[in-house]
């Protein structure tokens, strides 16, 4: 009897955990002519959240759409593939990968089918550092990266523009972000998809910046494109110049800090405790994003104080 | 009389379970009454929040993670100040001995295995250790990832090269200096280990100021910083690694 108890506590229990749906709830936001991106949350990699930080994007030209980054997860490029079979009858034409962080690449495999476009050195750093970014990935987000594997982007862009039906998108690669960072311009409807050059109310990461000098400098440049929408690779869409003020009052602030800490010959930890800057109070994790920054680059600071 | 056996046995560990109960590990770990007899024996101690370990709540690079043990703020004269990681497969990190004209408080970098609590165990001269510690997240693979100069023959001709400076502060002074050194842990297959063992900052009158005992976890070309407090004087750094090599310096 009460072995038959235990069993259907045990058999039930498992029964709800599995149970208990991972679904992403992609909502395709039309945001242009022909044009959608959906909006992922301002929060770092979660259980919760499946890795769903990210702004993904499609374009549904004459001839075919065009996907703009495919998600943390295979979970997620299957469900961002359904969301562009609901919404139009066009077949996918082609994918860009923007730049080789796992929340834009590694849903990929959902895509395994038709061509994936990426910026060379993009290609080359998902096949040395994917691998790497998708276990990374399991551990932070666990179970919403079931099957998820590491598609190396196939097709490598080599022109600086390319039409489809009426749609003229300019590539333009850039490298203050990632190394590798590419931003697409729709010349028809005037929307820009920044990708992570541009963080937007979520504070910027620099795991593979060359160097905020860089980083700005590019930054500058973008503001001088026309637009009528940006879309940041995370945080809301914009449509004036107020996330790219924001990206280049935050990276002047870090690079003073740490230019000043370093100075002061500060260690590692004291300047991870640097107050943030009351103007950036509003910005989603910025404080764990500068501790991180620290990390990521403090030594080269450190080494020019020698 | 077996039963008689089991019993007492249980009474045993039930004491040994109360003694610990006086003073529950706040990091909670699971190697925590293992470490503490492995460093400190059955000597007694208590959880000191003027011990501090200071370590970002997430190691973003393990191989290279900050940390800063500060018991400045700590009564007492110090004796000697180890400093551990609870679960990584080499535990020692360093210890240091601090002279009284030194502020005891030390920064350098770590490897860590996997996500640990790292402790700071600082012994007084009245013979009562005190315990202050931090629980470090970690993606993990810090002591099994080769250095980078295994790839790079760099180090071989700089080895043991140093970089100092000196920053002036509001009490005294910071020397903060980095050494070429692969500092590997022997953990990497047929890469044998070879670290710094040994670094002592001594003033103009040949005293150990600080003297710091490292071991493998120890970062690759590790950064030191700490703080003297009478700048004015003349300091010397001399090192030895566990190959013999000794290196030594005006900072």
């Amino acid at each position: 009897m009460m072995i038959r108890w235990l069993l259907s506590v045990l058999v039930f229990g498992a029964a709800q955990v599995s149970a208990a749906p991972l679904t992403y709830n992609l909502k395709a936001q039309l945001i242009a002519s022909n044009t959608y991106v959906l909006q992922g949350k301002l929060e770092d990699f979660s259980r919760e959240n499946g890795g769903n930080i990210v702004n993904t994007g499609f374009i549904v030209t004459e001839e075919g759409v065009v996907v703009i980054d495919t998600g943390p997860s295979l979970r997620y490029g299957r469900a961002l593939r359904e969301v562009i079979k609901q919404t139009t009858d066009q077949p996918i034409k082609l994918v860009l990968n923007t730049h080789h962080h796992p929340d834009h690449f590694l849903g990929n495999q959902a895509f395994s089918d038709v061509d994936i476009y990426a910026l060379k050195q993009t290609s080359e750093q998902i096949a040395q550092h994917g691998d790497a970014f998708a276990e990374n990935m399991y551990r932070l987000v666990g179970d919403w990266m079931r099957s998820t594997e590491v598609e190396v982007p196939r097709k490598v862009i080599t022109e600086s523009e390319i039409t489809l039906g009426s749609h003229r998108l300019a590539l333009m690669p850039f490298s203050g972000h990632s190394g590798a960072d590419l931003v697409i311009k729709d010349h028809k409807t005037g929307v820009v998809f920044a990708a992570d050059m541009v963080f937007y109310q979520r504070a910027l990461t620099t795991p593979h910046t060359p160097g905020l000098a860089i980083w700005l400098e590019q930054i500058t440049e973008l503001g001088e494109l026309d637009y009528t929408l940006m879309v940041p690779g995370h945080g809301p869409l914009i449509e004036d110049g107020r996330a790219i003020a924001q990206m280049q009052s935050y990276l002047r602030w870090l690079d003073q800090s740490l230019t000043k800490a370093a100075q002061a010959g500060l260690s590692m930890t004291e300047v991870m405790k640097t107050p943030i800057k009351a103007e950036f109070a509003e910005i989603a994790l910025s404080r764990r994003e500068f501790a991180r920054t620290v990390a990521h680059l403090y030594p080269k600071y450190e080494e020019a104080n020698f | 009389m077996r039963a008689k056996h089991i019993i007492a046995a249980a009474l045993l560990s039930l004491g040994c379970m109360a003694a610990h109960a006086s003073e529950p590990d706040p990091l909670n770990s699971p190697l925590w009454d293992y470490m503490r007899q492995q460093f400190i024996g059955d000597a007694p101690f208590r959880f000191d929040p003027e011990v501090k370990v200071e370590v970002p709540t997430f190691a973003e690079d393990p191989t290279q993670v900050p940390i800063t043990v500060d018991a400045q703020n700590l009564a007492g004269e110090i004796e000697r100040i180890v400093v551990w990681a609870d679960l990584n497969p080499i535990q020692h990190i360093f210890t240091y001995y601090p002279h009284p004209d030194v502020v005891p408080r030390v920064s350098l970098r770590i490897k860590v295995q996997q996500g640990t609590a790292v402790r700071a165990a600082v012994l007084t001269k009245s013979g009562v250790w005190h315990m202050g510690g931090s629980y470090l997240d970690a993606a993990g693979g810090g002591c099994t990832t080769p250095s980078t100069g295994a790839g790079n023959p760099y180090w071989e001709s700089h080895l043991g090269e140093m970089k100092s400076r000196f920053f002036a502060r509001e009490t005294g002074g910071r020397y903060k200096f980095k050494i070429i050194h692969p500092m590997d842990t022997g953990l990497v297959d047929a890469i044998p280990e070879f670290y710094i063992e040994q670094v002592v900052v001594r003033n103009a009158q040949g005293d150990d100021l600080a003297r710091l005992k490292l071991s493998q976890p120890v970062s690759e070309n590790p950064v030191i910083t700490l703080d003297v407090r009478h700048p004015n004087q003349k300091h010397m750094i001399w090192l030895r690694d566990n190959g013999g090599n000794e290196f030594e310096q005006a900072l």
